[in-house]
């Protein structure tokens, strides 16, 4: 089923993108662990559930053809560690948007949960959209 | 792993080298495809002049440092704020520093509080944050 997507013009401060859930196998963990040039531990890298949870709503999210996307500051706290192959669900919102000259500005804030429904991750990024 | 936890001692540093397959492989990963990062000539017509690398990518290697300083307590109960200063490139080298700043005790529990600096080969500043990491409980 095509992801259904919001335009940029009609994100609002409380919206929330559809949560989106992700099966941490071991290829995709793989697949990052390659990417960041890192060899693991044996669990997922918690950036790795970070990069799912922004995953989810940049899919979800409609912008202009060329719009380049700056991220400009981060925020995480990670509350437990995740085995490979556990299934998460991302909950993605907007928390604030900003417009200030040719600069807009959205705050976007994440939440991550396993199948037992415990919170694994949470978090706040600024991103950044020059006009 | 830290053998030993005191204010001012610095983290193992992390240096990567950014290529362009890497920043494709990383959006690969993540399902980043915005062009700034893989589209070559639509990033050299925009202000940044260039391709740049995921900011996420860059914390990859801040958690990379991060992880092997504390293991799993930091896998498990990590605390991170981070600002992007300036993107990172293909060619660039990446240099991560990190240092304890303090050691807190609250309700019994330590915490290490440290510095990061993530630093191309020009010295320019890239990322700069604090982490946070639980470290045990006395009534553990």
């Amino acid at each position: 089923m095509p992801v259904k997507t919001i335009s940029y013009e009609e994100l609002i401060p409380g919206y929330e993108f559809p949560p989106a859930t992700y099966e941490l196998s071991a290829s995709l963990v793989s697949k990052y662990l390659k990417a960041v040039d890192s060899a693991g531990d044996g669990f997922v890298p918690p950036l790795a559930i970070t990069a799912c949870a922004i995953a989810a709503m940049t899919g979800s999210l409609s912008l202009p053809s060329g719009t380049i996307v700056i991220h400009a500051s981060q925020e995480l706290e990670f509350f437990k560690l995740v085995p490979i192959g556990d299934t998460i669900e991302c909950h993605t919102g907007v928390a604030q948007k900003i417009t200030r000259g040719k600069m807009s500005m959205l705050i976007l804030e994440l939440e991550v949960f396993d199948k037992g429904k415990e919170k694994v991750q949470s978090g706040r990024a600024t991103i950044a959209l020059p006009t | 792993m830290l053998t030993e936890i005191q204010e001012g001692k610095a983290l193992n540093s992390v240096v990567k080298h950014i290529t362009q397959e890497k920043i494709n492989l990383y959006a690969e990963a993540s399902g980043d495809f915005n062009p700034i990062h893989i589209d070559e000539s639509f990033a050299a017509k925009t202000p940044l002049g260039g391709t740049i690398a995921h900011g996420m990518l860059n914390l990859a290697y801040v958690s990379e440092m991060m992880t092997s300083a504390f293991g799993r307590s930091w896998l498990s109960e990590g605390k991170l704020r981070a600002k992007f200063k300036e993107p990172a490139r293909p060619g660039d080298t990446l240099t991560i520093d990190g240092k304890i700043s303090c050691v807190e005790q609250k309700d019994d529990v330590s915490y290490a509080n440290c510095n990061f600096e993530c630093r191309n080969q020009k010295g320019e500043m890239i990322v700069t944050g604090e982490t946070i990491v639980k470290l045990s409980s006395d009534k553990e």
